[in-house]
């Protein structure tokens, strides 16, 4: 086959068809990692310098933080929750206190600006850069935001028992807000719109099946038949054991499904037999302690498992089980994009 | 005789003024603090756990139920003596530094106040030293440590040196969870136990005193 271009290797991949070679991106990149294979470099230099199949921009990157406390790292989000970052490392702060403490705090609620420029920048300089070349990449996480930002995960989830109808609002808010986000993402030139929020834990989903089609699959439906209208595809990641989900990920029409996750025992071959005819698999390289902390040959070997269980026929992106995390060894990713290029070839002979 | 499967199973669906409500009953009833703890509420904390972990339940009933316990348990506070029957023993628990997840150590602190536990809560992000000045200050029976990311799973070893250059290693059991986390990884750091999910910490929490 000759060779394609990123974008198209990429897009090929997810319709399901048959690319010159399996591709790759991360939804995330350390900058530890990045510094350690190309010092000084940027996030988009990197990407080239790797030959990365998409570049991605993570929302949570891209929001406003206005810093409370510099020496303490305590910053407000955009959505008015109180973060801090971690000690150590974690380039995503974690919440210490919500923006809705109460039914009564969303009477005068106000929703951040979806069109705020900044967030714009990189992208439309990324769209600059690589537009039909690689694919551009954003991620948008409704589910996450109100799990996260706007109420703070143990009383979303009673209120999911005690006040539906307040999450019902708090959705009706959300949806407002992200219809008008990824509008502008894709008229600023994204490719592929990534919906991120997890929704399961390793032993299975975050809540009942019953909660998941009231609460958290309508808002998703309506962001992927958006996407759809205006020709683009829709991405879901979810970490976790997602067996039971998998149905309604598919039902609510993804183009994708991302990490079809290691550390929760899911198994990629039996997701590429199950699914694979509906659903472009994307993922599973575990990032834990594999990427971590294994051999450069046991990266390897796991690559070429990946490839062989979920790559023929195409439909499948080789990425990790989560993100290039900091504590990635940064020797052993490059060693995991070169076997993807070498193992992915296809026609596949691995066997 | 006062029936206490009622209040077990307000408990455990998580009707929290029911709970509330049953217990005031069958403390007016007379029944010893005691006996509801142990049979109206340590049942229902079981079966919420077993229902978690067999996948018939999920974290927001879970968190109703542990509410409904909350409720009831306040109200025997004043009767529950420290150190009588239904009494485990002291857990401090935390998840270690530079990591501020905390759905997992929720979880295993709602199991173990329900299956008897006097819990101290150090939080999320907290730095070995941290440990080792509580566990100086109080007497604890059991040391849980708690990490999600992989590059915080250092901070377990890291906590455990730090209390055996205290002196404080032998005085108190340590367990270790979190998804990352597993039995190799427990044996290799020296911690007591590694506990898989919650009910399994509760378990193993119990060996750990009787060995």
């Amino acid at each position: 086959m000759q060779k394609l271009t990123n974008l198209e290797r990429i897009m090929k991949a997810v319709h399901r068809q048959e690319p010159d070679v399996v591709p790759t991106f991360e939804i995330d990149i350390d900058e530890r990692v990045i510094n350690a294979l190309k010092p000084g470099a940027s996030y988009e230099d990197f990407i080239e310098y790797m030959d990365i199949d998409a570049v991605c921009y993570h929302e949570t990157r891209t929001d406003r933080y206005e810093v409370l406390d510099k020496a303490k790292r305590i910053v407000r989000d955009q959505w008015g929750a109180i973060k801090q970052y971690s000690g150590v490392s974690f380039s995503i702060p974690m919440l210490l206190e919500p923006a809705l403490k109460s039914k009564e705090d969303l009477k005068k609620y106000k929703l951040p600006d979806p069109g705020w420029p900044e967030r714009f920048k990189r992208i439309k300089e990324a769209v600059k850069r690589f537009k039909g070349k690689r694919a551009i990449i954003a991620t948008t996480r409704p589910f996450a935001t109100m799990r996260d930002s706007l109420r703070g995960q143990d009383d979303l989830f009673k209120d999911m028992i005690r006040d539906p109808e307040f999450v019902d609002s708090l959705n009706e808010l959300l949806s407002d807000y992200y219809r008008r986000l990824v509008k502008n993402l894709i008229d600023a030139g994204v490719d592929i719109i990534l919906e991120t929020a997890d929704i399961a834990f390793t032993n299975g989903p975050m809540v009942a099946l019953k909660h998941q089609s009231r609460f958290i699959f309508p808002p998703l439906k309506e962001m992927v038949d958006y996407c759809h209208r205006r020709g683009i595809p829709c991405l879901k990641h979810t970490d976790g054991n997602i067996w039971a989900l998998l149905d309604l990920i598919v039902e609510a029409g993804f183009d994708g499904v991302h990490p079809i996750d290691p550390v929760a025992g899911m198994d990629i071959g039996e997701a590429k037999e199950k699914y694979g005819d509906k659903i472009c698999i994307m993922g599973n390289v575990d990032c834990g302690n594999l990427l971590s902390w294994g051999s450069k040959e046991e990266v390897r070997a796991a690559v070429k498992d990946c490839i062989r269980k979920a790559g023929k026929g195409g439909g499948y992106i080789c990425m990790s089980g989560n993100s290039i995390h900091g504590a990635v060894s940064p020797a052993n990713y490059a060693e995991m994009i070169r076997a993807i290029k070498e193992y992915g070839r296809y026609p596949l002979r691995l066997n | 005789m006062f029936k206490l499967d009622e209040l077990t199973n307000s408990v455990a669906d998580g009707q929290v003024d029911k709970a509330a409500e049953l217990t005031r009953k069958a403390m007016a009833a007379k029944v010893p603090a005691k006996k509801i703890l142990n049979e109206g509420l340590l049942p229902a904390m079981n079966r919420v756990g077993s229902d978690f972990e067999g996948g018939q339940i999920f974290l927001p009933e879970l968190l109703m139920a542990g509410d409904a316990m909350k409720a009831s348990i306040e109200l025997l506070r004043p009767e529950l003596s420290r150190k009588g029957a239904g009494y485990a023993g002291r857990y401090v628990i935390g998840t270690v530094e530079g990591d501020l997840h905390d759905i997992g150590k929720n979880i295993v602190i709602l199991m173990l106040q329900g299956n008897g536990w006097e819990v101290t809560d150090l939080g999320t992000d907290v730095p070995p030293q941290r440990f080792c000045d509580e566990i100086k200050r109080g007497s604890y029976d059991v040391l849980g440590l708690s990490a999600l990311l992989t590059f915080t799973m250092p901070k377990m070893p890291e906590t455990i040196n730090i209390l055996k250059k205290a002196g404080l290693r032998d005085k108190i059991k340590i367990m270790v969870g979190g998804v990352p986390v597993n039995q190799s990884f427990a044996d290799q750091i020296g911690a007591d136990a590694y506990g898989r999910d919650a009910v399994e910490a509760v378990v193993k929490a119990k060996e750990l005193l009787n060995k």
